[in-house]
């Protein structure tokens, strides 16, 4: 094994967030033209070590060696002057410009002053060219694919004299013949001398193009290998591998009825297609896959925020019909969303008005004018309940932290005598003790009889607080395995699509 | 940590005041300069009297803001409704209740419309409302000819120029009974509260099972009934519907909810922003600056008015977050 000489190397690295360890002695090194894939659950750290390489967090203790030489990353311009180019997921390209524009955006060819646009279509089309990519540079951005606007994304990255391209699930919005595209790209690059970090969930694709890579678990460094010497199951092993803490607070609750039925359903873009499960009161059901499973779209499409193609949804045995969130509501389903900024809260309200807003007919006087007092004992009677810290019910919630903010909106769906109460994530971004708490309250309302259902990209969690779990897997129910087979490995299979 | 308090207390109390602090600076400073001319009744009196047809119209869109939205087409509207009034008592011999009925009507229904292709046609409420604007001008130019219609009846005017015990002005009482109606409306429904609630998160509105389209029509629908109301006090106050008269009154009306800050979620600080609106004026009268340099007065207060808005947003923010 001859020994390439690394371009990077990450030594100790250690970041926290306050009330959170995102990583712990995390090492990390990259040779010059190889494929390095970085591997791990989500919540693993991978993303923030990445941050910590595009220079938009900064590390709080460790090493970072660039091309043999200790170096500082103190802000995005610092790194992309080392040579150090990201691609995100999301597309940062300007619709109303050519492939070509978008391309050399800010770096064009220019005589005294003017833009060169032939010089500048030519270079670009000599670029796609260099990569054996078909491209018309000429067309506006806007009438392509976003599959090839990714692949737009890509070159111009690459194209910025980059010695080391980061790539973050660059394939979870392509096509397999784009993969391809994508593939060859990284290959041409390695050709080239330059290294490439891949993120990915998909493993296949990781024995499909990499040289080594990198396992992260709980923000610590789990190893690195060569790809040639690992079998797929050592990968989810190594991914996973670890016992179920004691977070998890235990329940007793006896299982009810059958109360909520979803047969068949699907949604007119093809992210969720034929799901059918059924949940029955006290019931913890969660959901699990990898990130863009179809597990939130599938939630969406029960509380009518989208449009269903096909599908029936009955409670308690009776046929309902659900087109939008007001029907849901009407049927006592309550749904927790996983950006509780954007679509749960309004930041600027305060606790009180935030605690009514679903329910606001239950405070009227007269039925006509909203009665402030019973206002404020209702917002006060939930904030004893769920324990939720805030000076009064008068602070705008945008004061709160993560996890009381997240017991607001759970207020506002207990007020509104939520029978089926749909989670998304419901502990992202809250720290271990709030997120204890979040499931102290599951627990309680499963024992008050309430249907609960709990998508949740945290193996750990979901196999921790589920009675069952339903795996998803590109927008179908790939498997459903009941509490006495909860398998990290077998779960994992089935969100893979492997087994 | 006693002063420290003490200077936040009193930094939040005057950031709540809002708009009103600037009505009791320019009191303060102009019967200081102007003690003779400025604090006298007629004086004080004529200030509400002369800014109540701008705040009716900024009731109205204190509304529209609220819910996120603007509308630019209810100085025209109110125009509309004015000359519409004017028409039918005129022209077609109609009762004066029923016309301004009628052209109240009128005017919800164009709101209504703007509501509904701003929410159904999903085009920005800034180019929309544009577009109607003009449509309205256009109409109005055609029912009137482009000429002012006069010789409105006695009960016609009293709505604009007559006064209730001999000292309150009638369109000062209109304004207190309509601002007495929004400020419930806003601060009491469940309607009101869905307008705050679609104007700072339409997401989240929506999958807390409001009805935001119906709440962003019916806040145009407001926005067109409290233009048309104002329009047909207008007309009463210049004795006759004045085709010409509405070019600059949706602007003035937005300048007033914008100067009063009516995010804090109360309607009075629209009022309050009217007020300063026409204290400023009154005042730049008095001291005798001419009406070209007003203007220029005016515009720099509109935006220090909002600069201060955000300053004191950003004093708030900075509390809250210390405690």
């Amino acid at each position: 094994m001859q020994e390439t000489p690394e371009i990077l190397k990450l030594t100790n690295v250690n970041k926290s967030f306050p009330g959170v360890k995102a990583l712990t002695d995390v090492h990390f090194s990259l040779r010059k033209g190889e494929i390095h894939a970085l591997v791990g659950e989500n919540g693993a750290g991978k993303s923030t070590l990445m941050k910590i390489l595009s220079g938009a967090y900064k590390k709080d203790s460790g090493t970072i060696a660039f091309d043999g030489h200790e170096v500082e990353i103190t802000s995005p311009k610092f790194s992309e002057k080392l040579g150090i180019s990201i691609i995100y997921q999301e597309l940062n390209l300007i619709n109303r410009m050519t492939v070509a524009e978008n391309v050399f955006l800010g770096r064009y060819p220019k005589k005294n002053g003017l833009i060169q646009w032939r010089q500048l279509n030519k270079d670009a089309e000599a670029l796609f060219e260099s990569f054996g990519i078909d491209m018309d540079v000429k067309a506006m951005l806007r009438s392509i694919s976003i599959a090839q606007q990714q692949i737009v994304e890509i070159i111009k990255a690459v194209s910025i004299n980059a010695k080391v391209v980061i790539m973050d699930e660059p394939t979870s919005s392509l096509t397999s013949r784009e993969t391809e595209v994508l593939f060859r790209i990284m290959r041409t690059l390695k050709d080239r001398g330059i290294a490439v970090i891949f993120i990915t969930h998909r493993l296949d694709e990781i024995f499909a193009t990499c040289d080594r890579m990198t396992i992260l678990r709980d923000g610590c460094y789990v190893g690195t290998r060569e790809v040639s010497g690992i079998t797929k199951d050592e990968m989810i092993s190594m991914m996973i591998g670890r016992e179920l803490t004691q977070q998890y607070p235990a329940r007793d609750v006896a299982l009810g009825d059958t109360v909520l039925e979803v047969k068949n359903l699907s949604d007119h873009s093809g992210r969720v297609k034929n799901v059918s499960f059924s949940a029955r009161s006290g019931e913890v059901l969660g959901f699990a896959g990898l990130v863009g499973a179809g597990r939130t779209e599938t939630m969406r499409l029960l509380f009518g925020c989208d449009p269903k193609s096909s599908g029936e949804i009955f409670i308690d045995g009776k046929a309902v019909s659900i087109a939008h969130p007001r029907d849901a509501i009407t049927n006592r389903i309550g749904f927790v969303t996983e950006n509780r900024k954007e679509e749960g809260l309004f930041l600027r309200s305060s606790v009180r008005t935030n605690t009514v807003m679903v329910a606001m007919e239950k405070i009227l006087r007269f039925k006509l004018f909203l009665d402030f007092n019973k206002e404020r004992s209702v917002a006060e009677e939930y904030v004893h309940m769920l324990k939720t810290a805030t000076p009064s019910v008068n602070q705008p919630v945008m004061f709160l932290s993560g996890g009381n903010q997240q017991k607001v909106v759970l207020a506002k769906w207990l007020f509104s005598d939520s029978r089926i109460v749909i989670l998304d994530e419901p502990t992202r971004g809250i720290d271990v003790g709030a997120k204890r708490e979040i499931y102290e309250i599951i627990n309680k309302l499963a024992a008050d009889g309430k249907v609960i259902i709990v998508v949740s990209s945290e193996m750990e969690e979901i196999m921790g607080i589920s009675d069952r779990i339903v795996v998803m897997h590109e927008g179908r129910i790939a498997g459903e395995v009941d509490k006495e087979h909860f398998s990290q490995s077998l779960i994992t299979e089935y969100a893979v699509g492997g087994a | 940590m006693g002063k420290k308090q003490l200077i936040s207390k009193s930094l939040t109390t005057i950031s709540n005041m809002g708009a009103w602090l600037l009505i009791i600076v320019i009191i303060l400073i102009m019967s200081i300069v102007r003690p003779d001319t400025f604090l006298t009744a007629a004086n004080l009196i004529n200030v509400p009297r002369q800014v109540a047809v701008v705040s009716i119209i900024a009731l109205g869109a204190s509304f529209v803001v609220l819910g996120g939205e603007i509308d630019l087409s209810t100085g025209m509207a109110s125009t509309f409704a004015g000359c519409n009034a004017a028409l039918m008592v005129t022209r077609m011999g109609m009762n004066t209740y029923a016309a301004i009925l009628v052209a109240v009507l009128v005017g919800s229904i164009i709101g209504t419309l703007t509501g509904c292709i701003v929410t159904y046609l999903k085009i920005p409420a800034f180019i929309g409302s544009l577009g109607v604007q003009y449509v309205i001008q256009g109409l109005i130019l055609i029912t009137t000819n482009s000429m002012p219609i006069n010789g409105l009846p006695e009960n016609f005017l009293f709505l604009g120029r007559g006064y209730l015990a001999d000292v309150i002005p009638v369109p000062v009482v209109i304004m207190a009974i309509l601002f007495v109606i929004g400020a419930v409306l806003l601060r009491y429904t469940t309607f009101g509260r869905s307008v705050i609630a679609v104007g700072e998160n339409q997401e989240a509105a929506k999958l807390s099972g409001l009805n935001v389209n119906r709440t962003k029509v019916l806040i145009f629908t407001i926005g067109g009934f409290c233009a048309a109301l104002a329009g047909v006090v207008q007309a009463a106050r210049l004795s006759s519907g004045q085709p010409g008269s509405g070019a600059d009154l949706a602007l003035q009306a937005l300048a007033a909810v914008y100067i009063g800050g009516t995010f804090k979620g109360s309607m009075l600080n629209t009022l309050a922003g009217a007020l300063a609106w026409g204290l400023v004026n009154n005042s730049l009268n008095l001291l005798g600056v001419n009406a070209h340099w007003q203007k220029v007065a005016l515009g720099a207060i509109i935006i220090v008015a909002v600069l201060f808005d955000i300053a004191r947003a950003k004093i708030s923010t900075s509390q809250s977050s210390n405690s």
